[in-house]
């Protein structure tokens, strides 16, 4: 993971400033960086979004192809998670040096998006022979701090934002089956992303815990713990990072926390994203260069 | 600016992509009016001055037609009548994407320039484009684009800066919906029909309209005659899964209620499936691609032997109901049950426009007529029209419309008259077009390619050239040959060997890979000679000019070299790209008559002997192997000067020099077909000639019996020699008869790829491996053959397509078909020249032949003329005499007499007009003279005598 090194004084300086609730930035304990959200970035995708958070940028984009689903649930389809650290983002992830992160973090995804979050039998188009498969790719164009966040948020953007070209199986007499591609562009099928989750990652900086937590405070802090949260609060998986120790204490404090943190983090994501859609047309793009 | 285009779609494997593309708007696509001064265009298409003379648009005014009316009403906009029309890029797409034909018509339209047709791109133009709307389909959107575009012309039309007042844009189409909406949004808006029906200057155009839907609910009645077709996506699943096979479907030429569908299997597999009945026909026309599916096999028929021509529906449309009945239910052996099946849905229709004749209906006024097509294969066409009295007697052409299921016949329109039935010119054309001949004259393009006159040979050309000006080389054609394609040449060696040449027009120098003229080359396959006509391959410059190898002018050859010992043993071969100067063009019989005249001894002569002397030694080796020589009749008409007509027959003689130019372009042929396999074994572009199968010679077998001759086929040797010493006592026309026989007997010989077949072997000059080199003025495949060869001896470069087997086999398949088309156009040529011949004769008596015995007839051939014709013992006014077929003879026994094969009988000829389509020789039996059948010698023979005086 890309890191900063950070002097003794300013340590002192950012974990005094951080137990009397004031971040370098001017941020409270629980306050995230300044965010911004665009869907609809890459045309070639299903559905696409772009996320900043300070200065991570992030871009995530979903491609919908139609698979074979599991034999073990052979009436849901699946998603698979691909995270590409681009060298952009830092030198250090030139050549394969960005490989690592990027497998650490498609398990977690993987883990984090797979499970109940969202209705995975909508994806199944016909019992145990098709279903929709939905790669999702994770670029990272940036990086400063707080991956998990940034990208969870841009995922559940994406999903928010991907349309699914609507199929009917056409069956004749003698049992034959045949995908049908409906001819109308925009007659598609949307994702139900209500139940999607967002982490929070939470840092132990002293005695006490921040979110979003920039280069600079990561590198003061000895561990952290990912909170996955639904909008209604619900904890669907928690992890602990980094090398240091946490006493049972401050875990459930942080989990609480990050409870906290994402249910609020939803409702104005959910906001933002449908006030998005119903400009359609209208809406000015931004894109990578605004 | 930028716009993306989105949509999705399924790929082969079944997956689902989508599909992105950029499309960019643009401010500066022009109107193409005259009269528009704010567009900075170059050239203008349309004018200010367009007035067709219309009782709905009195103005100046051009037209936009939709898709629709473009798809179906294109013969309309052919006709030179209409013009300046605007035809939008949407249009243009859709077109192209629903039927390739009407796309290619309309290219040849706009480039015309004096149609004034102006193709508007309009969906790059920023103010009509529009975008697809959620809920609108493909289709909605299209018209709505059309109509966004005539709205915006109508509107640049009229702003202030154009010169033309009141100049305006008239949409066509023939959908009410689009109509109305068009109607709504102010715009100038006719049907097609209205407005064609509005031009009252040119009430013609009319009959070529084509029937819309509407139009054919009134003319049938509301019963259902056929069963509906499937959706294609049905037929699609189904022959996935088995159930329904595809085929091409080959109506019985014969039986109107009988047809076969040819079905390819897997690998060499293939399938016959019989079709019975109008309602397992299910509309289905010749050589459209259908489903079929298998009927049970109880149900499953033998392919009846009954003629039966569709006669009874020319009168009403009442009288079909039993025709159904009329299919001969007779029990049948098991063993010669066919697989039957019905056609369930149509993959795609091959209509083309159809040559025939109009059957006028009894009723005066009625415009609706019946067409009856040239072709038998055909079913008959109702069309319209108002002009039957003229058409009536004429030659024209008809394109099907469509087949509603509740219609007897398929609905058409008319689409041009050829010209009057019997008339040279017209049946001419006819038979072009029947036979699918490619007989336009060359476009523009394609002349392009061509040469610059006046041509010399460059410095450049002689780099990968052997200079072989100074030997004496000369060319042996028939007489009046103008494309010269091969020239010989033969001289002593120091060393006591011959060196024999054999130089090939050079082609392919002139005929460069993938451009205009090659590919129109490729298209036509060969040139087609029909008596006294030439449908070149090539434009006239190469083919009669630049590479026709005549006498003392410099031509470009590719050259096949050999030095050989005098007895004919080949010691070397080589190959070249030469420059030659022919000494002398000679016809066949002028070289025959300076190797015969002893007096003459100069260098061309010489040469002359040397070749002859060492083509006879081939000639016999070739035999000795068991190459065979078969017979068949060729005919030559002499043709009158003035009026093109035949005025006598002749069959060809055969010289010694006929053969021997033969021997050495097999020699050729041979040589290169071994260096070109050679040096490429998965491409080189062969000819084979398949054995044929034993069951082939029955009736060889059966005919030589019958005069105790005995008959081996089991080799091509044995063949060979059996028909060498197959001779009956006082009947020496036997032998020949007995060949003609064994002609029938063969296979077709067929163009192939190396890479694509095992079996090289050529039966019929027993050689083991042949292509084509010799004839590349009038044969694609050589011209191939030509370009391998020049890559093999490094004096050309290739080229993708040459070494693409796939692709070189999809060549070979259209090579294989222009050939046998242009043997039948040519066969029919000559029968439509011999008719002729016959009817400026009227009725002569002859001996001839019998080749063939049948159920109820004898086939004769008459020597003389090299014709062959049949006597029918069944007539419809007469009581058919007693008539036994004895199939193991085989032999027929009319009352008393007994026919057997090559028996000799007089008959009288005449020509049978009574169906002005199929004019056909009639004979009649004179002796044997049986009573009752035969008909007395007619007293023709001093007529005819005193026409030759007249003359």
């Amino acid at each position: 993971m890309a890191t900063v090194q950070v002097s003794e004084a300013e340590k002192v300086y950012i974990l005094h400033g951080i137990r009397d609730d004031l971040r370098a930035d001017g941020r409270g304990c629980e306050d995230y960086r300044h965010m911004e959200i665009e869907t609809d970035v890459v045309s070639n995708t299903d559905g696409s979004a772009r996320v900043t958070l300070g200065h991570t940028a992030v871009l995530v984009g979903i491609k919908a192809e139609i698979g074979k689903p599991r034999p073990l649930v052979p009436n849901e389809g699946y998603l698979e998670f691909f995270v590409d650290c681009s060298a952009n983002a830092t030198p250090e992830f030139e050549g394969r040096g960005g490989e690592e992160l990027g497998i650490e973090l498609s398990n977690m995804l993987y883990k984090v998006f797979n499970k109940h979050c969202l209705d995975l039998r909508s994806l199944c188009i016909s019992e145990g022979e098709h279903c929709w498969l939905l790669y999702v790719d994770v670029l990272l164009l940036q990086c400063d701090g707080n991956l998990y966040d940034a990208i969870s948020v841009a995922v559940k953007a994406a999903l928010f934002n991907t349309k699914i070209p609507r199929v009917h199986i056409s069956a004749d007499e003698d049992g034959g089956k045949e995908i049908e591609l409906s001819d109308d562009p925009y007659d598609c099928m949307r994702v139900d992303v209500e139940n999607v989750p967002c982490i929070v990652t939470l840092c132990k900086i002293g005695h006490r815990h921040v979110v979003d937590a920039t280069l600079q405070e990561k590198a003061c802090s000895v561990a952290s713990v990912l909170v996955s949260v639904t909008h209604s609060g619900s904890v669907t998986c928690t992890r602990k990072v980094g090398g240091g120790s946490l006493d049972p204490e401050s875990i459930f404090e942080m989990i609480e926390a990050g409870k906290r943190v994402g249910k609020s983090l939803h409702a104005p994501l959910m906001k933002l994203l449908q006030q998005e859609e119903s400009l359609g047309k209208r809406r000015q793009k931004v894109g990578f260069l605004g | 600016m930028l716009k993306s285009k989105t949509f999705v779609k399924k790929t082969r494997s079944g997956g689902v992509i989508k599909v992105v593309r950029e499309h960019y708007l643009r401010d500066d696509i022009w109107c193409g009016s005259e009269a528009c001064s704010e567009c900075k265009q170059d050239s203008t298409v349309l004018q200010t001055d367009a007035s067709i003379e219309s009782s709905l648009c009195s103005y100046p005014h051009y037209l936009l037609p939709d898709s629709n009316v473009v798809l179906h009403q294109i013969d309309v906009l052919e006709h030179p009548v209409i013009q300046n029309v605007i035809i939008l890029q949407t249009v243009v797409q859709e077109v192209r994407h629903r039927s390739a034909p009407v796309y290619k018509r309309l290219k040849d339209i706009l480039h015309e320039k004096e149609k004034h047709f102006y193709t508007f791109t309009n969906e790059h133009r920023r103010e009509t484009f529009v975008e697809r709307e959620p809920g609108e389909s493909a289709n909605d959107r299209n018209d709505r684009a059309i109509r966004v575009a005539a709205k915006w012309y109508s509107q640049h039309l009229n702003t202030a800066e154009t010169q033309a007042e009141g100049l305006k844009v008239v949409l066509l189409t023939n959908d009410q919906g689009n109509k109305q909406k068009a109607e709504e949004g102010g715009l100038l808006v006719f049907k097609c029909e209205e407005y064609i029906k509005s031009l009252i200057a040119n009430p013609e155009l009319v009959d070529l309209l084509a029937l819309s839907n509407d139009d054919k609910n009134e003319i049938t009645s509301s019963k259902v005659l056929y069963p509906e077709h499937l959706p294609l996506s049905r037929v699609q699943a189904g022959i996935k899964s088995g159930s329904y096979l595809q085929g091409t479907f080959r109506a019985s030429r014969d039986n109107y209620l009988e047809a076969t569908v040819f079905v390819q299997g897997e690998g060499d597999t293939s399938t016959e499936v019989i079709l019975q009945g109008l309602q397992h026909l299910n509309r289905a026309v010749h050589q459209d691609v259908v489903a079929v599916q298998l009927l049970p096999r109880e149900q499953w028929v033998a392919p009846s032997s009954v003629v039966m021509q569709d006669e009874g529906a020319g009168k009403d449309d009442g009288v079909e109901e039993d025709e159904e009945e009329k299919v001969p239910k007779v029990s049948i052996a098991e063993s010669s049950r066919k697989p039957t099946g019905k056609v369930v849905g149509i993959i795609k229709r091959n209509w083309r426009p159809f040559c025939g004749m109009l059957n006028v209906s009894q009723i005066k006024e009625s415009t609706r007529h019946l067409f009856t097509p040239a072709d038998r294969r055909i079913p008959r066409i109702r069309v319209e029209t108002r002009q039957s009295s003229t058409l009536a007697g004429q030659r024209i052409m008809v394109a099907i419309d469509g087949w509603p299921k509740d219609s007897r016949y398929p609905n058409g329109h008319f689409v041009r008259s050829l010209g009057g039935a019997g008339e040279k010119d017209t049946e001419e054309e006819v038979l072009l077009l029947e036979h699918d001949v490619p007989h336009q004259a060359f476009s523009q393009a394609v002349l392009s390619f061509l040469p610059q006159m006046p041509w010399v040979i460059t410095p450049e050309d002689m780099k990968q050239r052997e200079d072989l000006r100074s030997l004496t080389v000369c060319s042996v054609d028939p007489p009046g040959c103008t494309d010269i394609d091969d020239a010989l040449h033969c001289r002593e060696l120091e060393n006591g060997n011959l060196e024999v040449g054999v130089h090939i027009a050079d082609v392919s120098h002139f005929i460069r890979p993938g451009n205009a003229l090659d590919k129109e080359a490729a298209n036509r396959g060969t040139t087609v000679y029909l008596c006294g006509k030439r449908i070149d391959m090539v434009p006239e410059l190469l083919s009669s000019n630049l590479c026709s190898l005549r006498s003392n002018v410099e031509r470009l050859a590719f050259s096949c070299i050999w030095e050989m010992n005098n007895k004919a043993e080949i010691l070397k071969t080589r190959f070249t790209k030469s420059v030659i100067n022919s000494k002398a063009s000679l016809t066949y019989a002028e070289a025959q008559m300076r190797i015969d005249d002893t007096s003459l001894n100069d260098d061309v002569t010489k040469s002359l002997r040397g070749l002859n002397k060492l083509a006879k030694i081939f000639k016999r080796k070739r035999i000795e192997k068991g190459a065979l020589t078969l017979s068949s009749l060729e005919v030559r008409f002499h043709i009158d000067s003035e009026t093109h007509d035949p005025i006598e027959l002749q069959t060809k003689e055969l010289l010694e020099t006929n053969s021997m130019v033969e021997e050495f372009m097999l020699l050729a042929n041979i040589s290169v077909a071994q260096k070109i396999y050679d040096e490429f074994s998965e491409c080189a572009l062969l000819r084979k000639h398949p054995a044929p199968p034993l069951s082939n010679y029955d009736i060889l077998f059966k005919a030589a019996k019958s005069k105790n001759v005995e008959i081996h086929t089991d080799s091509a040797k044995a063949l060979a020699d059996s028909l060498d010493v197959a001779r009956v006592d006082g009947f020496p026309y036997f032998n020949t008869l007995l060949r003609i026989l064994a002609t029938r007997c063969m296979m077709q010989a067929v163009y192939f790829c190396s890479g694509m077949d095992s079996d090289f072997h050529h039966y019929g000059l027993a050689s083991p491996i042949y292509t084509h080199f010799t004839s590349p003025i009038r044969r694609y495949a050589d011209i191939i053959v030509h370009r391998l060869l020049a890559v093999a001896i490094g004096a050309d470069s290739t080229y993708p397509d040459l070494m693409d087997k796939h692709k070189q086999s999809v060549l070979c398949n259209n090579l294989n078909y222009r050939h046998k088309m242009s043997q039948y156009a040519q066969r029919a040529s000559v029968a439509f020249h011999t008719q002729l011949f016959f009817k400026n004769r009227g009725i002569l008596n002859e001996e001839g032949y019998v080749l063939f015995v049948r159920k109820n007839a004898i086939i004769v051939l008459i020597p003389k003329f090299g014709l062959e014709g049949t006597v029918f013992f069944d007539s419809k006014d007469k009581a058919a005499p007693c008539v036994v077929f004895d199939e193991e003879g085989p032999t027929l026994t009319v009352e008393q007499h007994t026919f057997h094969i090559f028996d000799k009988v007089k008959v009288t000829i005449s020509l049978d007009a009574s169906n002005i389509q199929h004019q056909k020789i009639r004979m009649s039996l004179v002796h044997p003279v049986i009573p009752g059948v035969s008909v007395p010698a007619s007293d023709a023979e001093p007529q005819a005598k005193k026409l030759k005086v007249d003359r």
